[in-house]
């Protein structure tokens, strides 16, 4: 018992809290009511209740300046009709200028400050969307076949872009300045073409691989001049070179980075398991901007490829096949696959070691020899993915999967080539910049050597022999090191020195062999073969098929359309992939061959023109196309990867190397990054150099470093919290929904078992739970006063119940119970009845009253609904509950009065638990302990009426004014708790509910019957929860209520209602009951007053004996008082009566009382 | 047309503009494209009574491919007899909510409407059929098939249907819409 009152009291102490804030706030909202009824039309009063402003307090009218300002800031992001919002915002509007007149004309140049920057940020994000390349092209190949392959494509342009940047970057910075400033074309060595090969320069095949005029241009590395500063400007060429070869990895580190960064925080919200494929697919399928009717018909098309492509994977997922078959298969194609891969290394590499033999050891090559590497290389990159997409058909992974594999392995395989190349080529470089012995006995071998191969040359020039014995010094020990750079600081500046003629020849291979020009030229070489074969791939695989399958399909024996070559698919994968791997080269030779990346613009633009061509033309959309959208952080993840581990060899080689002496911007340096160290100490302030030295030392540099692996851990720890707490909230989040839902399917069922299914589950039978509850809870007070041979328990009861229903607040029942157990020793036997007859009583005193109010509260509904509209729909429900209802009646009937505890409070309990059922009940306590119950159900009845009047008119306020979310908000907690503190229902008891449920389960039968009867109360939730959602409905049924409830004009009994609660709160505040119901019975008629007065007399005097005459004898006053009016509702009353079989007179009586009561109110 | 725009008081575009999301150059615009299918009639048109039918509206160059184009009227409408016919600030209305700055709340809410094909708050089996078939435009090449669209329904339930009482309601579809990438830029509709 104890554990069920507990929820109970705790929640009515928190009601309690809660009704006095709203009392104080609804005190203040009706003084401006009123000061404003007068004012306006008593119709828009209701409606702006809650938007006036008490003038009095400059803190409320500053905040509800504020809040008016809010709802015109906000109005626009509303649902409602313009209709509405027109009059929502005159409305505010009024307000704020009425109390803000100066404000508005700063806000009015602001807004126009606004106005015209969004105006300008949509005319400039206009022109944007028109210089964005290829968008029809990409909608339409989208809209054939699918988001798939157009990411492919949106990809390509990504990148386009990317490319853009880096080409305007190498242009701007390097290109165009050594072009415009540099030494001009001859001038010096490394800029003119070799005698010997000045006779070739101009053939194609030395054009074609990359030689002659192209070898000495701008394209590569080996062109540009080591002056530290050129032209009249003083640019620095080489520290420009240097710091945008950089900028170049930096800028697309940063933009990818940026790009993944976004997409995942697109992708984060949606995580892993919220991944609504479906709902977005179907959902967010449609754009709504197609207007042409044949994109609307390829989009159409589309978003049923969409859907279909759901399906199938959905059903994908749902295939089995045996394990172990299965599992071997798999190895066996993983091993095929690392078989072919190692090949293809050994492959790559042995190519590249074979090239470099034959150059050293065949002076004229062929072009198959020259262009052997890379189109090995092409061959393989093209071969090899269609071998992995069969090997993958042995797995049988879901399609998903088998294309991650196949990804993965396809970029390995990219990898793979590339790094054997690079390596290779490194290799290559080695043995060219470090060309040479490593010990300076073998000195004159390998210079020897080299000449051998530099021999067919026929004349040197003499200089820059230092060049060669740099390198070798740097392998040789200190002692040659001594004697070598002696030779060649001294040879160094005088460029006509003579040598040997040994050196010579060594010298002039060297100069030719410019390590980074080679390596230049072999990653455009096989970027160029690697776009011829594409080009060739798209034309013959894709186009020379399609055309073979489309004309020749009718002269063939089979179907050459569905069998064997069908029509080429679009792989996507493959084909993102391939892109990547171009970009890869390009990253990895832009810094040897500036011009890459304007290359690479070119031939994504041919590629996008080709590709998209193909596409539309002779491609067929890959059967399972999987979705691979713009949030889709895979390929870009490929990509970053890709970056990285291109950088790594390029960086690799800036370090490890010493560039070449006689060509490039930083011949004659030690390592190419020295070119930072000799700007910032030669170009700069000493300071500076001081500072960077300090910075770059270990000093600084460690502490940096831990500093940042530090940051790093602690934002790996705060978002792993984070990611914690995520899913917590998430599953706390799902957990509470399916609690819910139990809850109401469990309520559900129980008011199944009761035999008539109420129209209305939830609201309805929370409350009535409550109500019940609190109803037995109450019913034992009376029994026991009954009962209990103090006639004062009653009397108190009557008092509480007025209180009650005048206060509406629990605290005030609470008091009012209080009092009446002070005055009633009784009281205190009380809790014993109760424990005996229901358990799962809260305390008494506190539950009791409260549980009284609702009760009453309850009555009032159904007086209300059957008194004023007898063809209500209330009404039937109204007749099946006093039917059932007669049933427990008569049971108390049959009981004899000298039981009187026991059996009244099982006559009470059903009265109270049937809700519906309190005139029978009243008959009944009419008949046995007549005055009592007689006098306090009409007292509840009067003034349930009057608040329920008010509660409708509040709502149908509501739904008129309609003002703001805010607004709403604030009505209905207003509402409610008025209901609380009323008494007949609150949502806060709504919780209390749960944890009584399980208790008035037992009851159910009767509760259940409470819920049918309370239609009205549904109605009127029902009312509220849609107007939350839609105001026009809400004010339809509200309308519909009070047009039914109300014979006499609302209006009229509106301002009524009004001014009772006005009053109720207020004395509620003052927390003493007799005064409050001393101001209700005043404002609301002097009859009233009378009755109310005597019982509170009768209270006063707490003397039993004359408690109860006294208590009689103000229920007789109450009767008559009631019987003036009783014409009115005679006709229901009578209607009612009859359904009821016990028709006394006493009966009569008390219906008609109440009804008249009502009537009389309103 | 000048005639016409004349007739939208400054007063009114002002109040427009705070009430929708549109620009004052859109509400002019609005307003014409309005008094253009307006015209053959014979009544001069006032913003607030004067419809056009659901079937001239229809026509609309800008709503005529839609597939829901019916909906979207029926939604947006404020007529008495449910006929879907539009008046101008219902018009003004659906625009606002099609527009480029309108919040995804408010694009979302309307979705959410269009789609309830019954109006009964919720999105239903039934509703979700027919949205789906709106899409696929029914004819007999594009149309699901009765499995097909039984297992999508039910895969869409089962990812936005949180509180699993087998529809989805208002605030399930809009925590699913809030999640996607691109719902906002396209629901749209630019005259």
């Amino acid at each position: 018992m104890s554990t069920v009152s507990e929820p109970l009291v705790s929640g009515s102490s928190r009601s309690l809290s809660s009704a006095k804030r709203h009392k104080s706030i609804r005190k203040n909202s009706r003084r401006i009511f009123s000061t404003y009824h007068n004012q306006q039309g008593p119709s828009d009063d209701e409606d702006k209740e809650d938007e006036r402003v008490d003038s009095n307090d400059p803190e409320e009218m500053f905040q509800n300046i504020q809040y008016q300002k809010e709802i015109i800031a906000n109005i626009r992001s509303r649902p409602w009709p313009m209709k509405r919002k027109l009059k929502v915002l005159k409305q505010a509007r009024e307000i704020v200028l009425r109390y803000e007149g100066r404000l508005t004309r700063t806000r009015g140049y602001q807004t126009a400050g606004a106005d015209l920057l969004i105006k300008l940020s949509r005319l400039l994000y206009n022109i944007v969307v028109l210089f964005i390349p290829w968008e029809v092209r990409i909608k339409k190949i989208e809209s054939h076949f699918g988001s798939g392959v157009a990411s492919y494509f949106i990809f390509l342009r990504w990148l386009f872009g990317i490319n853009i940047v880096l080409t305007i970057m190498t242009g701007a910075f390097i290109v165009l300045p050594e072009l415009l400033a540099g030494a001009a074309f001859g001038t010096t060595r490394s800029k003119t073409i070799p005698r010997e090969h000045l006779a070739s320069a101009q053939d194609l095949d030395t054009i074609w691989s990359l030689g002659g005029y192209l070898q000495y241009s701008v394209l590569f590395y080996g062109y540009y001049g080591s002056v530290r500063k050129i032209g009249s400007a003083g640019y620095r060429l080489p520290l420009a070179y240097f710091l945008v070869g950089m900028a170049v990895f930096a800028y697309s580190f940063i933009i990818l980075l940026r790009k993944m960064a976004k997409n995942s925080r697109l992708s984060l919200a949606s995580t892993s398991d919220e991944n609504f494929t479906f709902c977005w697919r179907v959902f967010c399928a449609w754009d709504y901007l197609i207007g042409n009717p044949e994109a609307a018909e390829s989009k159409g098309a589309a978003i049923v490829n969409n859907i279909r492509e759901a399906i199938v994977e959905e059903q994908e997922k749902k295939k089995d096949t045996s394990l172990a078959v299965l599992i071997s298969l798999r190895i066996i194609a993983n091993i095929l696959v690392l078989l072919s891969l190692a090949g293809s290394i050994y492959i790559i590499y042995f190519v590249v070691d074979r090239s470099q033999k034959l150059e050293q050891e065949k002076p004229e090559l062929s072009l198959w020899e020259k262009n052997e590497v890379s189109v090995v290389v092409s061959l393989i990159t093209m071969i090899a993915p269609s071998a992995f997409e069969l090997v993958a058909q042995l797995e049988q992974y879901h399609p998903r999967t088998s294309l991650r594999f196949q990804l993965a392995r396809v970029l390995v395989l990219y990898l793979g080539n590339l790094y054997s190349l690079i390596i290779a080529l490194l290799d290559k470089v080695n043995s060219m910049s470090s060309a040479v012995p490593v010990n300076p006995g073998n000195w004159s071998e390998s210079s020897s050597f080299l000449a051998t191969i530099s021999q067919p040359e026929p004349d040197s020039l003499s200089t820059l022999v230092s060049d060669i014995s740099f390198p070798e010094h740097h392998n040789s020990t200190t002692a040659t090191v001594a004697a070598v750079t002696h030779l060649s600081n001294s040879s160094r500046p005088s460029s006509g020195f003579n040598q040997t003629s040994l050196f010579e020849k060594t010298t002039r291979s060297q100069q030719d062999q410019c390590w980074e020009t080679y390596v230049g030229q072999e990653m455009l070489k096989l970027s160029i073969i690697d776009m011829i074969f594409t080009v060739a791939s798209i034309l013959l695989i894709d186009f020379i098929r399609g055309l073979v399958v489309r004309y020749l399909s009718d002269c063939c024996c089979w179907d050459l359309e569905s069998k064997f070559p069908e029509y080429g698919e679009f792989k996507i994968a493959e084909n993102v992939l391939h892109l990547i791997y171009n970009q890869g080269m390009i990253w990895m030779g832009a810094f040897f061959s500036p011009c890459l990346p304007a290359f690479n613009v070119l031939k994504l633009i041919g590629l996008m023109y080709l590709r998209s061509w193909a596409v539309l033309t002779c491609n067929v959309p890959h059967q399972q196309v999987f979705r691979a959208s713009r949030s889709n952080n895979f390929y870009l993840a490929m990509l970053l990867f890709m970056l990285f581990l291109c950088m790594l060899p390029t960086i690799f080689a800036i370090v490890r190397y010493r560039p070449s002496q006689h060509c490039g911007p930083f011949s004659g340096q030690e390592k190419i990054y020295d070119i930072i160290s000799d700007t910032v100490a030669s170009d700069f302030p000493l300071w500076f150099s001081k500072v960077m030295s300090y910075i770059t030392s270990p000093v600084v540099v460690l502490p940096a470093l831990l500093l940042l692996f530090m940051l790093i851990y602690y934002l790996q720890a705060i978002a792993r919290s984070l990611k914690f707490t995520n899913t917590q909230l998430r599953m706390q989040l799902q957990t509470e929904r399916t609690e819910d839902k139990k809850k109401v399917v469990q309520l559900a069922a129980a008011r199944l078992q009761g035999p008539e299914a109420a129209a209305d589950p939830k609201p309805d039978l929370q409350e009535s739970d409550i109500t019940s509850q609190e109803a037995s809870i109450h019913t034992p007070s009376p029994r026991q006063n009954g009962s209990a041979t103090t006639f004062q328990s009653p009397v108190s009861h009557g008092t509480s119940i007025r209180t009650i229903t005048q206060s509406v607040s629990r605290a005030e029942l609470s008091r009012g119970s209080v009092t009446g157990s002070f005055r009633c020793p009784a009281v205190t036997v009380l809790p014993k009845h109760r424990l005996e007859h229901i358990p799962n009583r809260p305390p008494p005193f506190l539950g009791g009253p409260s549980g009284t109010c609702r009760s009453k509260s309850y009555h009032h509904i159904r007086h209300n609904a059957p008194g004023h509209s007898p063809d209500n729909i209330h009404s039937d429900p109204l007749y099946r509950r006093t039917a059932r209802s007669a049933r427990p009646i008569e049971h108390a009937g049959i009981i004899p009065a000298q039981s009187c505890g026991g059996r009244r409070s099982h006559a009470t309990r059903y009265i109270i638990i049937n809700e519906h059922e309190p005139r029978k009940k009243l008959l009944r306590s009419a008949t046995r302990i007549p005055r009592h119950y007689l006098m306090e159900e009409p007292a509840e009845i009067l003034e349930l009426y009057p608040r329920n009047m008010k509660r409708y008119t509040h709502r149908t306020a509501h739904h008129q004014s309609h003002h703001s979310h805010r607004a709403y908000l604030s009505q209905q907690y207003l509402s409610e708790d008025e209901e609380d503190e009323q008494g007949g229902k609150g949502r806060g008891r709504m919780t209390s509910t749960k944890a009584h449920r399980p208790h008035s389960l037992s009851d159910l039968h009767q509760s259940a019957h409470f819920y049918i009867g309370d239609q009205e109360e549904s109605h009127a939730l029902r009312a509220q929860n849609v107007g939350e959602e839609d105001g026009e409905g809400e004010m339809d049924s509200e309308d519909l209520e009070l047009a039914s409830r109300s014979k006499s004009s609302v209006k009229g009994t509106e301002p009524v209602v009004v001014r009772i609660r006005h009053h109720v709160h207020s004395p509620g505040r003052d927390g003493q009951s007799p005064a409050r119901i001393r101001h209700m019975e005043s404002y609301v008629k002097t009859k009233t007053r009378t009755k109310l007065e005597t019982p509170l007399t009768e209270s006063d005097s707490a003397s039993l004996a004359s408690s109860s005459d006294q208590q009689n004898s103000s229920t007789d006053q109450y009767i008559q008082v009631i019987h003036n009016k009783e014409r009115y509702f005679k006709s229901d009353a009578s209607q009612e009566n009859m359904a009821k079989r016990k028709s006394k007179a006493s009966f009569d009586r008390n219906v008609t009382e109440s009804n008249d009561l009502v009537c009389s109110n309103v | 047309m000048g005639g016409n725009t004349s007739q939208l008081s400054k007063e009114n575009v002002s109040e427009y503009q705070e009430l929708t999301f549109l620009t004052k150059q859109e509400i002019l615009l609005a307003y014409k494209r309005f008094s253009e299918l307006y015209e053959d009639r014979r009544s001069s048109l006032d913003p607030r009574t004067s419809r056009i039918p659901l079937q001239k509206m229809t026509e609309l160059p800008e709503l005529r491919s839609n597939p829901f184009k019916h909906r979207i009227c029926r939604v947006f409408s404020t007529s008495e007899v449910k006929d879907g016919s539009l008046s101008f600030e219902d018009f003004l209305d659906l625009l606002s909510a099609f527009s480029d700055s309108a919040t995804l709340e408010i694009k979302s809410h309307y979705a959410f409407c269009i789609f309830d094909d019954d109006n009964d708050g919720t999105l239903n089996r039934k509703d979700l059929e027919k949205l789906i078939n709106h899409l696929t435009s029914e004819s007999e090449d594009t149309k699901l098939t009765r499995n097909e669209m039984e297992q999508l329904i039910n895969n869409i339930l089962e990812e936005s249907d949180i509180d699993k009482d087998g529809t989805v309601n208002l605030s399930e579809f809009q925590h699913v819409i809030s999640r996607s990438p691109d719902f906002v830029s396209s629901f749209k509709i630019v005259l």
